[in-house]
């Protein structure tokens, strides 16, 4: 507790008065809360910060470098259809290299450069974090570790990454890319662009759909259907063969023989159901 | 023996026939919808927070709601994060430079100078990398409407953690309330951390028009204000000499912009001395550190925010990731005159989260000061049951004290502002004694949440000795358990499941389900209208007849041809 109140005590000393405009922070003392986090009272935050830890798998420190970063709106320019950008969207190291991040934010608001996946015995989640609450400059350092590996670097505030604050950090030969790079990689999911605004009007849609509606629910009142082909059908077939028929009859004989015709099929059917009955009845 | 075997089959037949048909007439059956996962009724209970208790000198009052709000956060936010130590401000989300508060320039014991900053936060965003939303905010289980809020300024991820979606608490809608000192000199730093323009504007608080710097301070982009761009930073000044609750909320794209979220409660409190306000009421409800004045007078006091959400018009951000896309989409081709609206939050949240979080604990024989705000574009009618309140304000003005009005609904027009008084003493008028009375708007689609009910904005206010140990209400009536589940919000759950022990409400089954013919003819419809669309009728043997006579007037034409062309060759010589 009197740690946290000397640390706070030091920090209001140090720390410069607030003011409405922005000012360029240089955040040159922050102070150490262990396990690499770094923190002042004016918004700069460093998490995962690791000078001296060599990971697993290094036996030394291939290389010492340092980045440049910067982040802000202006950066998303070239990029047609993104917000927010960093001014470098790939970067490359050898396994075990010491790289020391200075990290500066170019907007009036707040930014980050975080990174996920490393191990977790050395950098607390994993992650590699770097926060500037407004416009100004951090530096953070962290030794990598062994492998060929893709790191996503990105800004964590909501929609930054998703609007262009994303990049990819490779380590050896890497292993593989990441989506939604601005300028390196398409997304995952693309946006339609085609205009969604038809030229027809609702009304003339409206009207085509409750006419096609009322067509199925009334059915086809025509008289020309394919019923009616069947029975055009059926008639060319039957005439000739009446003709043959009826040749040489009367019109009167023709009746006549017309409902003699109906009477027999008339007496099969009854012959038929009479049969059945007597089966039913047996 | 078996000399007629088609026959005896056909008899066979003949005889079930009055066994099949009675299988058929009967009608589907009832099957039980599998209601999945029900989430647990208080999910994130923390029963150390809900006490009174005292941090850094900060005293707040016990909160015994569910999902109470973080001691922590509250003493962040009446110290300010500079007055707070490191140690505490790590347990809240807030940015070192969230609140600022100094400068005790008359002596009276309180901050004189306050500095506010507010980021512009989306919520149950769209993602080009994967088919989902975030940072995830559920209004209702399973509901996530895209929404943008003003939030205290947070450090670290968007995300509550490392696992999941869930927006951190900061993050969260409504707009958070925002308490003041009459007199104080305030500053409200927009940072757009948003991809659109936005502006503030200070709604019925005392400001002026122009800045100290000669710059707009009234957030109007068409007469006093250019855009707060992406990645910019504009401070409004305010030194309010008239106290009340009012509003603050963008002014870009207003008609779309504030029923995206981009609206709060702006309270100025009276002056008194040593009084440190809690600057942010996130989420809304509870104060948990009230004004001096208001502890005067009141018990107790409760934020309650209401706001309406049209889903078509909150998927749009959902749909697209290019801000010039989203953009259009909003702007132009969605309209808002011819919306209707779908979710109906109170502080946020509907029916059933509204009782983690938005219930009103009450105790006999107190005053409960309640401000109540419709950000929603229609008028609302809210009804307090067990209850008539007094309206002391409207709009942060007080009403004539003799000429105040006690009632039980009370309708409050889109952006108006209600103070109610709420006392609690049994005496059949004011308060009908204690039990779980529900509150809420009485537009009954306001008791919906996309037209489905229970939902909405219903919650309630509850006597402590109807509080459980985790701060549910004890209700007698039917479980509330379904409510919380996806699968009740999905509309796939049927209204009154399993509400006897043989389902006689139940989910009809009517798969491979054949209607029987009916038993007699429906007679023919002859009531008027009824023959507006005219009812199918079978005309195949009309037109298999008519086909007929085709052919053989077809045929007789063929063998007639001779005579025909003949006759037809005279008539034409006869002209």
């Amino acid at each position: 507790m009197t740690k946290y109140q000397s640390i706070i005590a030091i920090a209001l000393v140090i720390s410069p008065p607030v003011f409405a405009e922005k000012e360029f922070e240089k955040h040159n003392n922050m102070m150490d809360h262990g396990n690499g986090h770094l923190m002042d009272m004016t918004g700069g935050m460093v998490m995962g910060q690791n000078t001296d830890v060599l990971p697993g798998g290094c036996d030394r420190i291939a290389a010492t470098k340092e980045i440049t970063v910067h982040a802000g709106h202006k950066y998303a320019e070239k990029f047609p259809g993104r917000m927010f950008a960093y001014d470098v969207q790939e970067y490359q190291f050898e396994p075990c290299t010491k790289v020391t991040v200075n990290f500066f934010n170019d907007d009036d608001v707040r930014h980050q450069w975080m990174m996920h996946g490393l191990p977790k015995y050395i950098y607390p989640k994993g992650m590699f974090h770097m926060e500037l609450t407004g416009p100004g400059k951090i530096s953070g350092t962290l030794i990598f570790p062994p492998g060929d590996k893709t790191y996503l670097v990105h800004c964590d505030m909501a929609q930054h990454m998703e609007k262009g604050m994303k990049g990819q950090l490779k380590i050896g030969k890497g292993d593989g890319d990441l989506p939604s790079i601005p300028g390196v990689t398409a997304y995952v999911i693309q946006d339609d662009y085609s205009d969604s605004i038809a030229d027809k009007s609702i009304s003339d849609t409206v009207v085509a759909e409750i006419t096609e509606m009322k067509r199925q629910v009334i059915g086809n009142n025509s008289f020309f259907s394919g019923l009616t082909v069947i029975g055009l059908a059926i008639g060319l077939i039957l005439a000739p063969l009446l003709a043959r028929r009826f040749k040489g009859m009367t019109p009167a004989e023709v009746i006549t023989y017309i409902f003699d015709l109906v009477k027999q099929v008339v007496d099969v059917i009854v012959k038929v159901i009479s049969w059945l009955i007597g089966l039913v009845k047996k | 023996m078996q000399k007629n075997p088609l026959g005896l089959l056909l008899g066979a037949a003949l005889m079930l026939m009055p066994v099949l048909a009675s299988a058929v007439v009967g009608l589907p059956k009832t099957v039980e919808v599998d209601r999945g996962k029900v989430e647990t009724v208080c999910n994130q209970n923390n029963p150390e927070w809900r006490e009174a208790q005292t941090i850094e000198g900060v005293s707040m009052q016990e909160s015994l709601r569910c999902s109470p709000d973080n001691p922590y956060a509250i003493a962040a936010q009446v110290k300010g994060t500079n007055n707070l130590s490191m140690e505490a401000l790590m347990n809240t989300h807030y940015a070192m430079d969230g609140i600022i508060k100094k400068n005790d320039m008359d002596g009276d014991g309180d901050p004189d100078l306050i500095i506010i900053k507010l980021e512009v936060a989306e919520l149950n965003g769209h993602s080009p990398d994967f088919a989902g939303v975030l940072p995830t905010f559920d209004i209702a289980p399973g509901i996530q409407p895209g929404m943008w809020v003003f939030a205290p300024k947070s450090r670290g991820m968007a995300t509550n953690s490392f696992v999941g979606t869930d927006a951190n608490p900061l993050l969260r809608a409504p707009s958070p309330v925002i308490r003041v000192e009459q007199g104080d000199i305030i500053w409200i730093q927009l940072e757009n951390t948003h991809y659109f323009p936005h502006t503030i504007h200070l709604h019925g608080v005392d400001h002026p028009w122009i800045d100290s710097s000669g710059e707009g301070n009234d957030g109007v982009p068409q007469t006093s204000d250019k855009f707060v761009l992406p990645g910019q930073s504009k401070t409004y000044e305010i030194r309010p000499r008239v106290p009340g609750s009012f509003v603050y909320h963008c002014h870009v794209q207003t008609h779309v912009h504030l029923a995206m979220g981009l609206v709060g409660m702006l309270v100025v409190e009276e002056n008194r001395p040593n009084n440190w306000v809690q600057t942010f009421n996130v989420g809304a409800g509870q104060v948990r550190h009230p004004s001096k004045a208001i502890l005067e007078e009141y018990d107790s006091e409760y934020d309650l925010h209401y706001h309406a959400m049209d889903k078509e018009l909150h998927s749009v951000i959902q749909k697209y990731n290019d801000p010039r896309l989203i953009a259009r989409k909003m702007n132009r081709e969605y309209d808002l005159t011819d919306s209707t609206e779908d979710y109906h939050t109170l502080n946020g949240r509907s029916f059933p989260y509204t009782l983690r979080e938005s219930i009103i604990v009450a105790e006999p024989d107190k005053n409960i000061k309640l401000r109540v705000f419709n950000s929603s574009g229609e008028l609302l009618a809210m009804h307090t049951h067990g209850h008539k309140a007094t309206i002391t304000h409207y709009d942060g003005v007080e009403h004539n004290p003799i000429a105040q009005i006690t009632r039980d609904v009370y309708d409050i027009a889109p952006a108006q502002r209600n103070d109610l008084k709420i006392n609690t003493t049994d005496d059949g008028f004011h308060s009908y004694g204690e039990g779980v009375w529900i509150f809420h708007d009485h537009r009954e689609k306001g008791i919906t949440t996309d037209g489905m009910n229970p939902g909405g904005n219903v919650s309630a206010l509850v006597y402590k000795k109807y509080l459980n140990e985790v701060g549910l209400p004890k209700t007698i009536g039917e479980s509330i358990a379904p409510l919380f589940t996806k699968a009740f919000h999905a509309r796939k759950v049927p209204v009154w499941q399993n509400i006897d022990d043989w389902n006689s409400l139940g989910e009809i089954d009517a798969e491979g389900y054949v209607a029987p013919p009916p038993s007699v003819a429906a007679a023919p419809d002859v009531t008027q209208g009824s023959a507006d669309i005219e009812t199918s009728e079978d005309n195949s043997f009309r037109n298999l007849v008519f086909g007929l006579f085709l052919g053989i007037f077809a045929y007789l034409l063929i063998i007639y041809r001779e005579k025909l062309s003949a006759l037809i060759s005279s008539l034409k010589g006869g002209s």
